[in-house]
């Protein structure tokens, strides 16, 4: 049930920026069996790393190469040296208290699978600080203000290295 | 003496058929959550197990924990029920709680040092539950604009959040629209929602955050917004 207004607004902005423009509708992932326990994995390397996730920005496609063949059945699914592509969904900054920031990639495309097969998300972190400030915090709480100081330290930026090996799977069922 | 004793037996019979009534419909309510839940988990791979229950105290108490980070339980209160009025807003509501709850799995000690975290930085998980929960609706079939309008309904607009805990929820709500708009035009050029009248109302409280959307899509700037 939904309450109905009288004389609605219309969304102008979107009306004189989407309007005219062809919109497919975003596929919904409906049709799972989950009976198959088998996962390969696709093991590759990004192409263009970043230091940190202010260079990224959400909805940024990255691109990814294989290094190594992803075999399935003794046929290859994926040869060596192909693209993936991976979308940033979602940034986190860092944060006071040693919180990592950390960048969400999802969306994975391959050649030739169909992206639901294909793990949904990927998450790189920073290095986490908060491991350290928060018992260091709590021991500080008897010498106030020494304990909050600990606030400020802030956690590791997220960062893909060129050799860094990511590492998601293909899910046959 | 006859008559009391009959009144009373009737009256009894009476208590145990409201009783039973109650029950029967917490049943439902819980079916319907658990469906939907299930839903949301299931079409987008989640493998993390996280539960869920209908609770009829009007909301969660001060001193009582929020289990969803502790047990992964997800406790749906009536005062939150009662807002819903379709199923997207219940997947609406559900999203955002799975996606709080799936923090609690990642990180050493079991996922202890993340859900303090979370606990510790609420006003930037926020968001980030937000934009996920889009994501979740959208890859489970819902419509992602019902989470503006249960949003914009529950959640109250405080004066400033310099100093708070939580975002502006006008904030939030310029937030997911323009993740949205970004992301998933579909729902905004097809709105199901727009002669909705709490998206009315979202449309009428937003018109500033809105205005500075447009200019940002209209120049390409990439520059992250300054919502009011």
């Amino acid at each position: 049930m939904c309450f109905r207004a009288c004389a609605f607004v219309e969304d102008e902005f979107v009306n004189a920026t989407l309007k005219w423009k062809e919109i497919e509708k975003p596929k919904a992932n409906l049709e799972y069996n989950y009976q198959n326990t088998k996962r390969i994995p696709i093991k590759m390397k990004i192409l263009e790393p970043f230091k940190s996730e202010k260079e990224l920005y959400e909805g940024q496609i990255i691109e990814f190469k294989t290094v190594e063949p992803v075999v399935y059945k003794r046929h290859i699914l994926i040869p060596v040296d192909s693209i993936i592509k991976a979308r940033v969904e979602t940034i986190i900054t860092n944060g006071m208290n040693g919180i990592p920031a950390s960048v969400i990639l999802g969306n994975f495309e391959a050649e030739n699978i169909d992206s639901k097969h294909l793990t949904n998300y990927y998450e790189k972190f920073g290095f986490d600080l908060s491991l350290l400030v928060f018992p260091l915090k709590w021991a500080l709480t008897p010498l106030p203000p020494t304990g909050s100081l600990t606030n400020f330290i802030k956690g590791g930026h997220a960062k893909i290295k060129k050799n860094k090996e990511i590492v998601i799977y293909y899910y046959p069922y | 003496m006859k008559k009391i004793a009959l009144v009373l037996f009737l009256l009894s019979g009476l208590s145990v058929f409201a009783d039973d009534n109650v029950l029967i419909e917490e049943q439902s309510i819980q079916s319907r959550i658990n469906n939907c839940a299930m839903k949301i988990l299931n079409a987008n791979k989640i493998s993390k197990p996280v539960v869920f229950v209908y609770d009829d105290a009007d909301k969660k108490t001060k001193l009582k924990l929020d289990t969803t980070l502790t047990k992964r339980q997800v406790v749906v209160y009536k005062y939150a029920y009662k807002h819903i009025e379709d199923e997207n807003e219940l997947a609406a509501f559900l999203s955002r709680r799975i996606s709080i709850a799936l923090r609690s799995f990642d990180g050493v000690f079991g996922g202890f040092l993340r859900s303090l975290q979370v606990s510790a930085a609420p006003k930037k998980f926020e968001m980030v539950a937000d934009k996920r929960a889009v994501d979740f609706m959208v890859n489970a079939g819902y419509n992602p604009v019902a989470l503006i309008t249960y949003i914009q309904k529950t959640s109250p607009q405080r004066r400033f959040d310099a100093v708070s805990n939580h975002n502006l929820t006008s904030k939030r709500l310029a937030t997911i629209y323009e993740y949205i708009y970004v992301k998933y035009p579909y729902y905004l050029k097809n709105n199901e929602y727009i002669d909705n009248e709490n998206y009315q109302n979202f449309l009428l409280t937003s018109r500033d955050n809105r205005r500075l959307l447009q200019e940002k899509i209209m120049t390409g700037s990439g520059e992250k917004l300054k919502y009011e």
